[in-house]
């Protein structure tokens, strides 16, 4: 408050100075209109400003537009500094009210749920505007938590309160925030009247709008929950597929056999599946997932190599060693990551080769660390190359730091 | 028309001045909006437990910090995420520092490979805990060479794609990662290269263990003044300047980075008092001149608290250094200044910086010196007699201040 006291100071000051200047310039006006008439651009007489402030020979319309500006930048401050402590009373209270509300309505709830109250005293809430909208709030949180009978049983009162007219409503918005709103209650409430807009809504610009959508029609769908990512067009974000994937862990829906989007021409879709099938360990998808180790897209090949090692799908490990020497330094440090998840003997050469002929140090880690997983021949090629002393390469330093249980 | 120019020139600048931050303003408003409407449907849950979540390195260099050390290490490890490793960098510490986070943490010096991918000084050695409590903690011992060679030690060891580079005395958010994490994995058509958040002061708030209990405000006038300062910096200039995609820095007290792109494009300077400013400008740069889609992104909420100078002599030593530090990340990267290439950011944003952050105090200095002389010689610079009335001081200051 004292920036605010100190501004309405300087103003009171300034407007009694321009008053006494006011009883000045009228002493001198005489003497002052002489001196203006000389020069075209300081007439003080056209401005009814200028009678107020010493302009000193300055163009009118420069000084008018001064005074015009601060006085706005003044009056602005203090409107908003009054709009936001008044904003700030208000929401506060509407805070507590809201609180209030909430638990009293829980309360109702749980009452109807597994008591013996009826519906009457809903109606009364339903008929006012704001605590109808708590009440669905209250209800939908409710919902999460409710399977069988009594999840039926809120899903009925919310239809005979008309509640749910209220989401179709909000999800037909033409504002997205107000639309995913709409989604939500739908989606928590099981109503289905707005799957359409839900659907059209799937491949929308805004990917907060999109995102609700997915996870929106997964609620909704009884028997195929992820049949959307079929039409997904988009790009499909690791945001989403967390949410999407959070989704399906939390709340029971039934797991699909992801390699039925393997083929996807939707690049995303296809990380998507291929991240699921490791999550599930869907490791039927095995020669799906070779297949796709020959993508076009890079960022696919990374996760289906990444997705070999972890489920060890060991036919993997030729098409891996074959597209070694094609693939980037990422991908290449994640095919020898993969190979040291399933270690033969069979691909000891291989490494060898690798940590023989790479310069890059996480190369040759990853390398050694696969040699070392082999097994006894592995680590005694190691102790072998220790006792090297090659020339170029400092084996010995690059063993100890793979031999060190305390690095991860 | 010159004349009249010349002679207002303090003028029309302020008006520009003002102009822009009316701009600023509305542009921060809008994403503000957008921002909280978007997060009011957000779960960051999803990220602390979810296996798909990308592993961070958080990255702290430590210069004689013994006194606070040990309460930062622990917040550090503390934090709300799942998948991330704290990498400790002391910079040759000439206190006990090292001693003391090596004594409480269980350290032992394990057989490293450290590869010197970015240059960095010399490594004493790298340090891991016996105590699988801390298995998240790394500590690297290092010869000084000031906070961008440590922290280009840390991103040597990092083994994570996304690096957050933080002062070791700073207090971190617990969900600090969560919120800096999002904008990586949402955007879709353009890599994100950086995201920043707002910084606050932490001077006479109540803080226990390394964790805020209390907000206050601060007591010294200064730190006060700073209050004010950061939040117009963090809230208006950032919060426009990421929506029209001309953000140029991102705060050395916390970021977080692309480690893949922080690493082509050289890593931290350590030729700068301004690392953090220089390194997101030349990470901007390096992507633009590759034709590269890129984002550099700002979360509007609150991620850290830093004590800010109380004292005049400090206040002036750190405006000194960033006043150092911006000048020479300009003048490093002159080329990008209108130049169509680097988009808003060479065609706005520099411009925006060199006029307002870099050459502002001048002009500000200038128009009140200005203002003084007028008032004392009673002439202006168009050598128009000014009356000398202490009464019509005030619109005489209005007039040449404003």
């Amino acid at each position: 408050m004292r920036i605010p006291g100190i501004l309405i100071l300087l103003l009171l000051l300034q407007l009694s100075c321009t008053g006494e200047m006011r009883n000045e310039d009228n002493d001198t006006e005489a003497v002052e209109n002489v001196a203006v008439n000389g020069d075209k651009e300081t007439v003080s007489g056209d401005s009814p400003w200028l009678n107020r402030v010493e302009y000193f020979g300055r163009s009118i319309a420069l000084v008018n537009l001064l005074i015009i500006v601060i006085v706005f930048s003044i009056s602005t401050m203090v409107i908003l500094l009054i709009f936001i402590l008044l904003n700030r009373r208000r929401m506060r209270k509407r805070d507590e009210l809201y609180q209030y509300l909430l638990e009293t309505y829980q309360a109702l709830i749980i009452d109807y749920l597994y008591g013996e109250a009826g519906a009457e005293g809903f109606r009364k809430i339903a008929s006012n505007g704001y605590r109808r909208q708590v009440l669905i709030e209250q209800m939908k949180d409710v919902a999460v938590n409710l399977k069988g009978d009594s999840g039926d049983k809120l899903r009925k009162l919310y239809m005979e309160l008309g509640l749910d007219v209220d989401s179709v409503r909000r999800a037909y918005s033409r504002r997205w925030h107000i639309k995913i709103k709409g989604f939500r209650e739908l989606a928590f409430m099981n109503i289905k009247d707005a799957n359409a807009e839900i659907f059209r809504c799937l491949n929308s610009r805004n990917e907060i709008l999109g995102m609700e959508a997915q996870i929106a029609l997964v609620r909704l769908s009884d028997d195929k929950p992820f049949e959307f990512l079929h039409h997904l067009r988009r790009t499909f974000s690791l945001w989403e597929q967390i949410s999407l994937h959070e989704l399906l862990v939390l709340h029971s829906i039934p797991v699909p056999s992801f390699k039925q989007w393997i083929d996807s021409p939707n690049p995303t879709v296809v990380m998507f599946a291929l991240r699921m099938i490791r999550e599930f360990k869907q490791k039927e998808a095995e020669d799906d997932v070779r297949r796709i180790l020959s993508h076009p897209s890079p960022e696919v090949r990374k996760i289906a190599i990444e997705v070999s090692g972890d489920l060890e799908m060991t036919t993997t490990r030729e098409v891996m060693k074959k597209m070694y020497k094609y693939e980037d330094d990422i991908n290449s440090l994640e095919i020898l990551k993969s190979l040291g998840k399933m270690p033969d003997k069979s691909l000891l050469g291989f490494l060898k080769l690798v940590l023989d002929k790479e310069d890059d140090v996480q190369l040759q880690i990853e390398a050694t660390k696969a040699i070392e997983n082999i097994g006894e021949e592995g680590v005694k090629a190691l102790v072998k190359l220790m006792k090297s002393k090659s020339e170029y390469k400092n084996y010995s330093i690059i063993i100890r730091h793979v031999l060190d249980r305390r690095i991860y | 028309m010159m004349e009249g120019f010349s002679t207002n020139i303090i003028f029309y600048l302020t008006l520009f001045i003002f102009g822009s931050y009316l701009l600023l303003g509305i542009f921060s408003a809008l994403s503000l909006r957008r921002y909280l409407r978007k997060n009011s449907y957000v779960n960051y849950n999803s990220l602390v437990t979810s296996p798909l979540s990308p592993r961070v390195s958080v990255i702290a260099p430590a210069f004689n910090e013994s006194r606070t050390i040990i309460d930062n290490v622990r917040t550090l490890l503390s934090l709300y995420y799942n998948n991330f490793e704290v990498i400790i960098v002391n910079d040759g510490s000439t206190d006990d520092t090292f001693k003391k986070i090596k004594e409480a943490y269980q350290l032992v010096k394990v057989n490293y490979f450290f590869d010197y991918r970015i240059p960095c000084e010399r490594i004493r050695g790298v340090y891991r805990s016996e105590n699988p409590s801390f298995n998240r903690l790394t500590v690297i011992n290092k010869n000084n060479g000031g906070k961008a060679d440590s922290l280009n030690a840390g991103v040597n060891i990092s083994r994570s794609p996304l690096v957050v580079s933080i002062d070791a005395d700073s207090i971190i958010e617990p969900d600090s990662i969560l919120k800096l994490v999002k904008p990586f994995l949402e955007i879709k058509d353009r890599r994100v290269i950086g995201t920043g958040g707002v910084i606050r002061i932490v001077n006479s708030c109540d803080v226990e263990k390394g964790h805020i209990r209390k907000i206050n405000l601060p007591e010294k006038i200064l730190p006060r003044l700073q209050v004010l300062e950061y939040t117009r910096a963090f809230l208006l200039g950032r919060m426009a300047w990421s929506h029209l995609d001309g953000l140029m820095l991102i705060s050395g007290a916390m970021g977080m980075f692309d480690r893949e792109i922080l690493i082509r494009a050289g890593g931290y300077s350590i030729k700068t008092v301004g690392e953090d400013m220089e390194l997101v400008l030349r990470m901007r740069r390096y992507m633009a001149e590759r034709k590269e889609k890129y984002e550099v992104t700002y979360v509007p909420d609150p991620l850290c608290w830093t004590e800010v100078p109380s004292d005049m002599s400090s206040l002036k030593r750190q405006r000194t250094r960033w006043t150092r530090g911006l000048i020479e990340s300009l003048v490093t990267h002159r080329r990008m200044a209108m130049n169509r290439k680097y988009g808003r950011l060479g065609q706005l944003g520099y411009p925006y910086w060199v006029l307002f952050e870099w050459l502002s105090p001048l002009v500000a200095f200038g128009g009140i010196s200005y203002s003084i002389v007028l008032a004392v010689l009673g002439r202006d610079c168009s050598n128009k007699c000014v009356k000398i009335n202490f009464c019509k001081l005030t619109p005489i200051w209005t007039k040449n201040l404003i």
